[in-house]
Order: structure tokens, then C-alpha cells, then sequence
């Protein structure tokens, strides 16, 4: 408490300005980029193959002779998508299960967790296939698919936190006032769980763009010749020796984006804490 | 050389560093002589603890020395190697915190923990350090240290776990024991059985003693000599008996006006110390304790110095002028009348929780495979009733089950025995409006400020859910509600643009109260609302509390461990003890002549444990005079 006042924390919070520029900046180029772009996203040229970056080509080309550049922005789109799609999945679902599996300890609780048991023993890879296999292929349906596999991460960690904070007595004090369950849920605690939340969130949304290339290297996810971060640089591995700015180009994007939203995550919690913030009223 | 052990000079310990530093204790001087036992006595916030780290060299994260010498047997610890220090420290001087369930490490047994230190320090091989660490426990006046030796400490009860600590910290036979709060955690009976402990250690093996404690009382009891602390600094120092009695300082006196006595509790009003405690980095000038002072002048506002008066020592330039006599006017606690009616009531209420798993519970024998049932029960049978207007008391130890009691009463928790009646109906059959209706006719004021808010709502919020809930007001009328509740709780109306955190613990606590008041109830179920805050605190909120009840009438339900605050607010006592109520009945009738050996027996403890410090319990309660 004492540390606080002496260390006020900067009442602007440059973290979230940042990591919000990084990601809307990211997200005008996905759509302005290829579109300014003198080649297409699937537009060869064997004679330009394995061309290291030029003033032709900003980035170089792969081993098409396609523009790493043009497919890394295009590649933009798929990957946040994913990113974020399949977070907002886990998200609504983990959390939902996790606050009610919490609070309810009893069989609800019991019933719900053990359902994220069975999710988790299950190799993701096979329900993945298995979902997959069985239809077309799509970047929703990926995102979908990759957001059900963080669901029990998700509702564990909710629950947990939420198990705590059903014991405080603020808890205590609005069930004696015979509030309904989802005010207890949504308005006591929730915003106490928040912070947890968010930051299991942001870390998600990273290893979510991760699974989604590998869903797209082993063929099922994004499709050749449509690009995707993750896709673009597990096929660069070949090529990483004599070409290595096809798979440098998308990774640096790929670094850019994790860190604003670690950054983001990171200060969004401190901003949403009333404890950081200084005024006294 | 007169046996000097331990010298604290010129001790100035804070946070941060450079222009930010904030000092936490300034100018700390004293010196423990061999056998001596000295007390440092204060509220949170006083700086004690940080004295205590500082001599154990044991800061925590962000605090840090700044300046003082901390000197051991004539040498100065801060010129000793790292390795050195430890080895004093653990070797010559051992500590006791105060929470016996963190203390202990629960993957080990409590004979290894004691053990430990005679490996590490005495180079004990391990056979001949267990056998240390049992007999160790009975000198510590553990029954059946052999046992206890082999248990962990999750087996043991908090008074046991205390004295395994003591135990452990006596290990190495050391000369100086730090004891911080060492009785805080526990029951009043077990807190007396330790003192006498400690005070018989002391007699048997020429120990001494830093002392640290919340409580002027208890450190009579065991100290030789008494430091009194507020806000960093030393105010008032003396033979502890003598500043018991007769204490010098405005605030060593308003410490001890705002304690509860249980033989004069009910006969006048607790005086609360006004005002909070100062902010530490931009403490006020001149006497700290001015801005709350009775008797502060303008003098008051020069800086102040400890000075010589007399055997004492004190910080306050008038400490001449200020004359104490025993009180003359005794202004009485407002009582109500009380009628017979019963406003909420339980019958035969009994809560039983079933333990160990199904696998633990199964038996295997003769008969074949058979699952055991059993059950905790932790309340067997209490008939209570809470009559319109009055404030029943009800105690008992921790695991007594009076918090149960008042949890079912609440509706918080279901027998599973008896039925709760609200006004002659039965809770367990309400639906509806009904049971609308009783949970806002009864209303819980809870133990602990810090979780009893929620951290993410501002006060505003907070007390205005209830009157949103219930439609007390119309929307509009909301905030002037709000600001009504607030006076109510003589808070500033201010406050309710603020976060908890930005509140101390007694204005969190009252917060609570504008809550549980908002929704215009007519019983208010208090479990131990004043056990976690400062003692000038906890004046303040029973004095709100007697207000209350005179201004509206209120009935109440006051849980609590300690004694001496029922008796001061409570027109009936209700003792618990296993589960049950031993004892009903009229306050007084209760402290004076109690039937039950076990009421008994709380009283005593009350009272002052096995009467350690015979003179300074029957203390008057004083007022000063200029």
C-alpha cells in the first residue's frame, strides 16, 4: 500500500496506446497492402525465384518467386483472424464455464470440469482432424476448432480464481442480499476475475496463431496458394539456409504482433485495476 | 558491563530510495539488557514489525535500512560478513510470528523443523537432534511431545503449533527471542496459557524479550519495560506496569481509553481516537499525533523530541501540563428498551458436514466391504432468539460454531438440523416476495473490511446496489440516499467516488455498515465486525454500532471472540463452546456470575490469564483533566 504512493503509476497508459497502434496499423495494411502491391499474393515468377530483398521486392521472393511481402500483409488477415476469433471462442465459453463451475461448486461444478477433462486427455491434433477431415476446410472453421482446444485451459483458470473469490464476503454479502446468480456472476465477479482473464487471453490469442500453422502445414487449414503467417514459414524451412527472409519477414510480423499484445494485455489489466489508478476523489 | 544484549541506535528504516525514500521508523533507540524483556507496543502502521525485520535482519521486499546501527552483544551486526550474521542470528537469537498456520512448512514434521536449525547451526548429528527437538517440545509444555514430534503441523491445533514454534525458536538455545504478536491468532484461553509459558521460560532460562504487540495489556503482562509507537516514531517509554496504570503520552492514554474493560464494560462509552493515522510520506509537522490530539496547542506544531520525565520517557511538549484523574462523569451507553418479542429465532439448528472421501471412508473387515458416514458436526442443538431492539452477544472460541449459527441465521448456509423463523415464519418454506422481503429485513455486517468490498466497485456503488435491489428509493433520489448513509457512518460524503483501497480498514468497515443499513433492516447479524481492526478503531466502529441502535432502533446479532467488546455492547450473552450454547442470559449476570466452567474460564482469560499482572487489569477507566 505504502509502495503505491510513493511509485505512482504513469496515469497515461503508453502500453495500451502502443500495443493498440501496432495491431490497427497491422490490420490497415492486411487490407491496404496487397491492394497497393504491384503483384499478386499467387503471382510466380520462376525467373525471380529465391531473390533476396530488393527495391522490386521489399522482402524477396520464395520459391515461386512470389512476393513475400505482398503474401506476408495478405497473410495478416488469416492470422488475426485466427488469433483473434479463436480467443473470442475460448474466451465466451471458457469463462462462461469456469464463473459457473466456480461459484457452483456441487455437481454443476463437478459435471463441467469433468467435460474439460475429457476435452484435454483428447490429443488436440486428432479432434482437430477429426473435425476438420470431415468437412472443407476454412480459416472460421479453424478458428473455431483452435478456440474449442483453449476452452479448458480457460475454465480452469477462471475457475480457480473464482473459487477464491466466492469465499470473500462481498460474495457472501450479495448472496445474503439475495442477488440472482448472474448479477453474482457478471457484476462481483467477473470484473475481479478480469484481470487473470485477460492476460491468459492475450497469451491465447499467440499460441492460437501457432496452432493454426500447424493446422495449415499439415493441410488443414488455410489452403496454397492463400498465405498465413504460420503457413509461409513452416514452408520457408526449407529455404531457411539460402532464403531466410521468407520465413524472417512473416516471423518478424508474427514477433510485432505477440509483443503488442502482450503489451496490450499486460497494461489493460493494470488500467481496468481501480488500485492503479491514482486519483483520490 | 551491565549485560547489555541487544542496542538499537538511531534506527531509520523506509521504503523506496534517494528523494523517495519514506521513512517507516525514524530515530528508534533502545537497548535490551540480559533477562530484560522490552515491549514495543502500537498500532498497524506504527512501525513495530519493521522493527522487528530490521533486528532479524529480515526486511521484506521494498523496506530497507537507511540509516542506525543495530548493535549484538556490544558489536555492531552490519559490520559482520553475511555469513557471520546468520550464524548469529540463528544461533544467539530466536523469533516467534504470529501466524502459526503460515509459520510451519506443512511438507515436513514438526519435529524435523526444530531439528533443523541444531543440523545447520550446532552441527547435531540428525539422531541427536531429534531427540533435542522432543525434548524441546516439553519444555514447552506440550503433552505428549513424542507424538507431536511426529505430526504435521496441519494435525495440530494453532495454540500447539504455536508452542512447536516456540519450540523451534528455542532450538539453539538462544538469548533473545523476537516475538512478533506471538498470541494474536489465537483464542484468549490459549493466549493466556502462552504468556505463562513465556513468562516461565523467561524465569528458567534468563531469557529476554522483544515483545511486539497491538495490545498495552499484554505486554504488561510479560515485559519488563514498554515502548510505545505511533507512526514510526517513539512517543512514550517506561516500566510497563506503571505506563499501564498511569500512562503519560495523549496517545499511550487514548490507546488504553478506547479498549473495552470487562468489569466497567456497558458503564460509559469507549473513547475512539478521531482522525486516522498519518500518511508516512508526508507525515505532519511537529507532533505526529497532534492533528488527533484532545489537548493539542499550538506548541504542538514544533517538532518534538523524546525527552526525559521523570523514569519516562516521552514525545510531547505537554506532558507537565496534562493531569490525570479518575473519571468523574461516566457518560452511559444509550440503552433501548427491550420487548420479549423475538424478531429472529432459531429452534434446534444443527449443521453437520460430512468428512474424509469415500475412499478414506471405506472398511474393509469381517462383515465385508462397508462405506463409514462420518460427520463433523459443528452445531448440535442452539435455540437463540434475537428480541426486537436488543443486541445479543454470542461467544465462544474459533470452531465453536458461532459463526455457523449466524451464517444459518443469515440464510447463507442450510441446517441440517432445526428451523430459522423470521418473525414466526420459517425461512427454509419462503419463495418470492417473501424471501425478498426477509433478506432485506436482515441484514450482515461481515469480519474483514478487505474482502468484504468489492475491489472493483466504488463505494457509490456499492451502498447504492441495495437500494437499487429493494427499490428503497426512487432512482432519482439514489444519490442523496447514498450521501445519507454515508453521515450516517459519519463518513465524508467524498468518499463515495472512491475505490476500497483507497480506505483504511475502519472506514471500509464502516462502508459495510452504510451497506448493510441501506435497505432499512430491522436485525443485523454482526460476525466479529471489529476483531480486525486497531484497537482506536474498533472503539470507533462499537461506538457507531451503539448509536445505531439507539438512533433506529436496530436489533442485533454481535458475534465475536472477544469479551470485553460483548460485554461493553451487548444487553444479553450467548456463550458457545463445541457447538453448543453453555450459557444465555443477562450480560452482567454472565461476567459476574458465571455458572458454565467453561464461561468461566473466557472471563478469566479476559481478566488477564492466570493474573500475571495483577494490577493492571482493574484499571479505572480514565478521563483528563485541563
Amino acid at each position: 500500500m505504502l509502495a503505491e504512493r510513493i511509485l505512482p503509476r504513469p496515469r497515461l497508459p503508453a502500453g495500451i496506446l502502443f500495443g493498440a497502434t501496432v495491431l490497427v496499423g497491422m490490420i490497415v495494411l492486411a487490407f491496404v497492402g496487397p491492394w497497393v502491391s504491384p503483384y499478386a499474393y499467387d503471382q510466380m515468377d520462376i525467373v525471380a525465384r529465391l531473390k533476396p530483398p530488393s527495391a522490386d521486392h521489399w522482402a524477396g521472393t520464395d520459391e515461386y518467386g512470389r512476393d513475400v511481402l505482398t503474401r506476408t500483409l495478405l497473410g495478416t488477415r488469416t492470422s488475426l483472424f485466427i488469433g483473434f476469433g479463436a480467443t473470442l471462442v475460448s474466451l465466451v465459453l471458457g469463462v462462461t464455464f469456469g464463473l459457473i463451475a466456480g461459484y457452483r461448486r456441487g455437481l454443476t461444478g463437478e459435471v463441467i470440469m469433468r467435460l474439460m477433462d475429457v476435452m484435454m486427455a483428447f490429443p488436440p491434433l486428432i479432434l482437430v482432424l477429426m473435425i476438420v477431415a470431415l468437412t472443407e476446410p476454412t480459416p472460421t472453421k479453424s478458428a473455431l476448432v483452435v478456440g474449442l482446444l483453449f476452452v479448458p485451459g480457460i475454465a480452469r483458470v477462471t475457475r480457480s480464481i473464482t473459487l477464491d473469490l466466492s469465499l470473500k464476503e462481498f460474495v457472501l454479502a450479495a448472496r445474503a442480499r439475495g442477488e440472482s446468480q448472474r448479477y453474482i456472476l457478471m457484476r462481483e465477479l467477473l470484473p475481479n476475475a478480469l484481470p487473470v482473464i485477460i492476460v491468459e487471453g492475450s497469451l491465447n490469442i499467440t499460441f492460437a496463431m501457432l496452432l493454426a500453422a500447424v493446422l495449415s502445414f499439415l493441410g488443414f487449414g488455410v489452403q496454397p496458394p492463400a498465405s498465413d503467417w504460420g503457413l509461409m514459414i513452416s514452408q520457408a524451412r526449407r529455404f531457411i539456409i539460402p532464403a531466410p527472409w521468407i520465413a524472417i519477414t512473416p516471423g518478424l510480423f508474427m514477433c510485432l504482433t505477440v509483443v503488442a499484445i502482450s503489451i496490450l494485455g499486460d497494461s489493460l489489466r493494470k488500467h481496468l485495476d481501480p488500485r492503479s489508478r491514482s486519483f483520490v476523489g | 558491563m551491565s549485560g547489555e544484549l541487544l542496542r538499537v541506535e538511531g534506527l531509520k528504516a523506509g521504503y523506496g530510495r534517494g528523494a523517495g525514500f519514506v521513512p517507516v521508523v525514524s530515530d528508534i533507540n533502545f537497548a535490551i539488557g540480559e533477562g530484560e524483556a522490552l515491549g514495543l507496543v502500537g498500532e498497524s502502521g506504527s512501525g513495530k514489525s519493521t522493527i522487528a525485520s530490521a533486528v532479524l535482519d529480515l526486511f521484506p521486499a521494498g523496506l530497507s535500512l537507511h540509516s542506525g546501527h543495530i548493535a549484538y552483544r556490544g558489536q555492531d551486526m552490519a559490520h559482520l560478513s553475511p555469513v557471520a550474521r546468520r550464524q548469529m542470528l540463528g544461533v544467539e537469537i530466536g523469533a516467534v510470528f504470529q501466524d502459526p498456520m503460515t509459520s510451519l512448512n506443512p511438507a515436513f514434521r514438526v519435529g524435523e523443523q526444530i531439528a533443523e536449525p541444531l543440523v545447520v547451526h550446532l552441527g547435531l548429528s540428525r539422531e541427536a537432534a531429534r531427540k533435542r527437538a522432543v525434548e524441546l517440545l516439553a519444555d514447552v509444555e506440550i503433552v505428549d511431545p513424542e507424538t507431536v514430534a511426529r505430526s504435521f503441523p496441519h494435525q495440530l491445533s494453532g495454540g500447539m503449533r504455536q508452542r512447536a514454534l516456540i519450540a523451534a525458536a528455542l532450538a539453539c538455545d538462544p538469548k533473545l527471542l523476537v516475538l512478533d504478536e506471538p498470541t494474536t491468532a489465537l483464542d484468549a484461553q490459549v493466549e493466556a496459557r502462552l504468556i505463562e509459558l513465556f513468562n516461565k521460560l523467561r524465569r528458567e532460562r534468563g531469557l529476554s524479550y522483544l515483545f511486539i504487540s497491538h495490545s498495552l495489556k499484554l505486554i504488561a503482562q510479560t515485559c519488563d519495560r514498554v515502548v510505545v509507537l505511533y507512526a514510526g516514531q517513539m512517543v512514550e517509554t517506561g516500566g510497563s506496569a506503571d505506563l499501564l496504570a498511569r500512562p503519560t503520552h495523549p496517545y499511550s492514554r487514548a490507546l488504553l481509553d478506547a479498549v473495552p474493560n470487562l468489569d466497567h464494560a456497558g458503564s460509559y462509552r469507549l473513547q475512539p481516537i478521531p482522525g486516522g493515522r498519518p500518511d508516512l510520506a508526508n507525515p505532519p509537522e511537529g507532533c505526529r499525533f497532534a492533528p488527533r490530539c484532545a489537548f493539542a496547542r499550538a506548541e504542538c506544531r514544533t517538532p518534538q523530541n523524546l525527552r526525559s520525565l521523570g523514569d519516562r520517557e516521552i514525545r510531547c511538549c505537554r506532558a507537565e501540563q496534562l493531569e490525570l484523574r479518575p473519571s468523574t462523569v461516566q457518560s452511559p451507553v444509550p440503552r433501548n428498551p427491550i420487548t420479549e418479542e423475538v424478531v429472529l429465532a432459531g429452534e434446534g439448528l444443527e449443521k453437520s458436514y460430512a468428512q474424509g472421501t469415500l475412499l478414506s471412508n471405506l472398511r474393509v473387515g469381517k462383515g465385508g466391504v462397508r462405506v463409514e458416514k462420518p460427520r463433523f458436526h459443528a452445531v448440535r442443538g442452539v435455540d437463540t432468539g434475537i428480541r426486537k431492539g436488543e443486541i445479543l452477544g454470542l461467544v465462544g472460541q474459533s470452531g465453536s460454531g458461532k459463526s455457523s449459527v449466524g451464517r444459518m441465521l443469515m440464510g447463507l448456509d442450510t441446517p441440517t438440523g432445526g428451523t430459522v423463523r423470521f418473525e414466526g415464519h420459517d425461512i427454509a418454506a419462503m419463495t418470492g416476495p417473501g424471501l425478498a422481503e426477509y433478506r432485506r429485513r436482515v441484514q450482515m455486517i461481515f469480519q474483514n473490511p478487505d474482502s468484504s468490498l468489492n475491489p472493483r466497485m466504488t463505494i457509490r456503488e456499492i451502498v447504492a446496489r441495495p437500494l437499487v435491489l429493494f427499490d428503497i428509493v426512487p432512482q432519482a433520489e439514489v444519490r442523496a440516499e447514498v450521501d445519507r448513509l454515508l453521515d450516517q457512518v459519519k463518513l465524508p460524503r467524498s468518499f463515495a467516488n472512491r475505490y476500497p483501497h483507497q480506505l483504511s480498514g475502519g472506514e471500509k468497515q464502516r462502508v459495510g455498515i452504510a451497506r448493510a443499513l441501506a435497505s432499512r433492516p430491522d436485525v443485523l447479524l454482526c460476525d466479529e465486525p471489529v476483531s480486525a481492526l486497531d484497537v482506536s478503531v474498533q472503539a470507533a466502529i462499537v461506538t457507531l454500532i451503539e448509536d445505531l441502535r439507539a438512533e433506529t432502533g436496530l436489533s442485533f446479532l454481535f458475534i465475536s471472540h472477544d469479551l470485553a467488546v460483548v460485554a461493553q455492547l451487548c444487553d444479553r450473552v450467548a456463550v458457545m463452546f463445541r457447538g453448543e450454547i453453555v450459557e444465555l442470559g443477562d450480560t452482567r449476570q454472565i461476567i459476574d456470575r458465571p455458572q458454565h466452567p467453561y464461561t468461566r474460564g473466557l472471563i478469566a482469560a479476559a481478566r488477564g490469564g492466570a493474573g500475571a499482572a495483577g494490577t493492571a487489569t482493574g484499571r479505572d477507566p480514565l478521563v483528563v483533566v485541563k
